[in-house]
């Protein structure tokens, strides 16, 4: 008997009952779809969050001024400002595998161009912070050595202050005013998008250290090289424990602190994106779980169905086997059977998972990813379970014999 | 003439201790190529039995059955199978022709397990289809056609595989008396141009068309005649010119 007219043979068995065939193959058709829909929105979800670590710039610590504790009064979090560019230098230098330790003050301005003004963030540091934040330029330079010695008013923009102030036009070259001091844009940041906490992080205006330090902020006389933070990129994952103990121990020195005060604070802001990454990943595992359940389920009702068709076509198993057919022809025969209803109920599922995503995507702005190794992946998978759960069925119609096959009512 | 089937010392036996039931006793017999018999005895004569083992549906529990030279009486389910396949074709009382199927493909079904080239499957079938007389009704179901019309289909089935030996059980069982006269004529008809038959009935009336009547009781051969066949068109059109008057 030929492989095709095995399966065209299956196919006009399962499509005389049609209703039956398409009822059995909504258990498939369900458990398939959800699997790869939960996949796809893991998938999604993880892409998400490896987008907003490479957007951090992974790997990524922020050393923050501590707070002081004055006779049992506790200020906030940078409310000691004692963090001076030389502990970042320090960091940078001592510490081997730091690529980039940027020194960080910042500033609530009003930026003013021609007849428009933005409010935002000014961030006063230097061209590591590029490295540390995984900046690029989408047009224009960094700063040069010399206006970041002598505090030059000069700007790099983000993507939205760009868009505000510019729009369509040319924002190189241009003079603005942040606060009331005129500033020329040297650069235009490329785009990074949200933050894993929704911030819009092209909100941007980066100018070198000294210029708010000097001309914007203020300048602290208590500390006058004092900085806010320092941002530390480190090279790999792997280097991360030992970087914080390090440094840990670095600033301790440096940053003597006075009875009870906390010098600094350092925070891992990956850390917060991972931990968000893994609670999804757990929650969609679980859901997967679920779905896979309810393709077991289809699975068990194919072999029901596959038992009671057995059963009800009794008769024509005695009569093929008279005319001829092997036990293995009638085995193959239910086999097939069960493998196509599965193969087709999977291709459904496959189907309805991809508009199911394309949907949520489209109409919901759910990231959803479907991949085609998933979807190959879960009709061979289907496939596998119309094996498994036909094989039962089908040795039960092999192993019948023929007289009693034919005689039965 | 050859011996298309030899028969000796079978037995078969259902159960086994106190619960055991002998269903043949030891049954000599050889059918030659080219006769028509008649298997005649009441119920649990063993006569089912007897045909069961000659289709090589059921395996004997002891003695020999040897078809076209070859012994098949302990042979496994898959030689069994293609034993039937080859050499036998079988028509049952019930037609057993598969439901929501054309008569075209049920009659290409043997072929389907055969060797035979998948291009001469459908010429085979239709020269056995206008053997029976049903070259009109290819592709009707079996529901479309007439009780009759059904076991012709049936038959056209048995015959596609070219089989040495023809088993038909009570194949006039469920049809009217006219049906019945006219699938014995389409019987003699085969037998005439050689095709070896066997076919089990309980009625005399019926067993009259075949060449020879073996009769069965309590799993025994009792009797074995050879006799003049009465002819089936005669039957059937005396049956009609009775019907009109």
């Amino acid at each position: 008997m030929t492989n095709r007219k095995l399966l065209m043979g299956a196919w006009n068995n399962l499509s005389v009952n049609l209703m039956r065939s398409i009822l059995t193959m909504l258990g498939i058709i369900i458990g398939v779809a959800s699997v790869i829909i939960m996949l796809a929105l893991g998938n999604g979800a993880k892409r998400q969050v490896d987008e907003q670590i490479r957007n951090l710039g992974g790997n990524v610590f922020v050393v923050f001024g501590g707070s002081f504790n004055s006779a049992g009064v506790r200020g906030q979090a940078g409310s000691l400002q004692r963090l001076t560019d030389a502990d970042a230098d320090a960091i940078e230098h001592n510490i081997s595998a730091v690529v980039a330790a940027a020194p960080e003050l910042r500033s609530n301005v009003q930026v003013i161009s021609g007849n428009l003004n933005w409010a935002t963030n000014v961030i006063g540091s230097d061209n590591r912070l590029l490295v540390a934040q995984n900046w690029t330029l989408s047009d224009g330079r960094e700063f040069s050595a010399a206006e970041l010695g002598r505090g030059a008013k000069v700007a790099l923009i983000g993507e939205t202050l760009r868009r505000e102030l510019f729009g369509a036009g040319e924002a190189i070259g241009q003079t603005i005013r942040v606060n009331k001091l005129p500033v020329t844009v040297i650069g235009v940041l490329g785009a990074k998008g949200q933050s894993a906490r929704g911030d819009d992080q092209d909100d941007v205006l980066i100018m070198p250290l000294d210029t708010v330090r000097k001309k914007i902020s203020g300048i602290n006389r208590a500390n006058p090289k004092a900085i806010r933070s320092i941002t530390v990129k480190v090279a790999t994952q792997q280097d991360m424990p030992w970087v914080e103990e390090e440094m840990t121990r670095l600033l301790s020195q440096r940053l003597k602190s006075a009875g009870n005060d906390i010098p600094f604070r350092i925070r891992n802001l990956s850390e917060i994106v991972e931990t968000r990454m893994q609670a999804m990943q757990v929650f969609n595992s679980l859901l997967a779980g679920v779905a896979a359940v309810s393709l077991l389920v289809g699975g068990i009702g194919i072999m029901n169905i596959m038992l009671v068709s057995v059963t009800e076509r009794t008769r024509e198993i005695g009569l093929r086997m008279a005319v001829g057919a092997k036990p293995g022809d009638i085995l193959r025969q239910f086999l097939v059977e069960s493998v196509l209803l599965c193969g087709v109920g999977g291709a459904i599922g496959i189907v309805i998972a991809a508009l199911t995503c394309l949907v949520l995507a489209q109409g919901f702005a759910m990231a959803a990813v479907l991949q085609w190794q998933v979807a190959i992946l879960s009709l061979g998978f289907s496939a596998v379970i119309g094996i498994f759960f036909g094989y039962y069925p089908a040795r039960q119609a092999a192993g019948l014999q023929p007289i009693d096959a034919l005689r039965y009512e | 003439m050859a011996s298309v089937i030899r028969i000796r010392q079978l037995c078969k036996q259902y159960g086994a201790g106190e619960q055991q039931v002998k269903a043949l006793r030891g049954v000599d017999l050889d059918i030659q190529q080219g006769e028509f018999v008649a298997v005649m005895g009441p119920s649990g004569s063993g006569k089912s039995t007897f045909m069961n083992l000659i289709g090589c549906l059921d395996s004997p529990s002891s003695g020999q059955i040897i078809l076209q030279g070859e012994d098949v009486s302990q042979l496994s389910a898959n030689a069994l199978a293609t034993v039937r396949n080859n050499y036998l074709g079988f028509v049952f009382q019930q037609f057993n022709l598969l439901a929501r199927t054309s008569a075209l493909e049920n009659v290409m079904l043997p072929l389907l397990y055969s060797m035979l080239p998948d291009e001469q499957h459908k010429h085979r079938a239709l020269t056995c289809l206008e053997q029976v007389g049903l070259a009109q009704r290819l592709w009707h179901m079996p529901s479309q056609l007439s009780g009759g019309q059904q076991q012709r289909v049936a038959i056209a089935r048995a015959l596609v595989n070219e089989p040495a030996l023809l088993l038909a059980d009570e194949p006039t069982g469920a049809l009217d008396t006219q049906t019945g006269l006219e699938i014995m004529q389409i019987f003699q008809a085969l037998n005439r141009q050689g095709k070896t038959l066997v076919l089990v009935t309980h009625e005399p009336d019926i067993a009259a068309f075949a060449s020879r009547i073996l009769m069965f009781r309590d799993g025994q051969l009792v009797s074995d005649q050879q006799q003049t066949p009465e002819d089936a068109s005669d039957a059937l059109l005396a049956f009609k010119q009775g019907a009109a008057s």
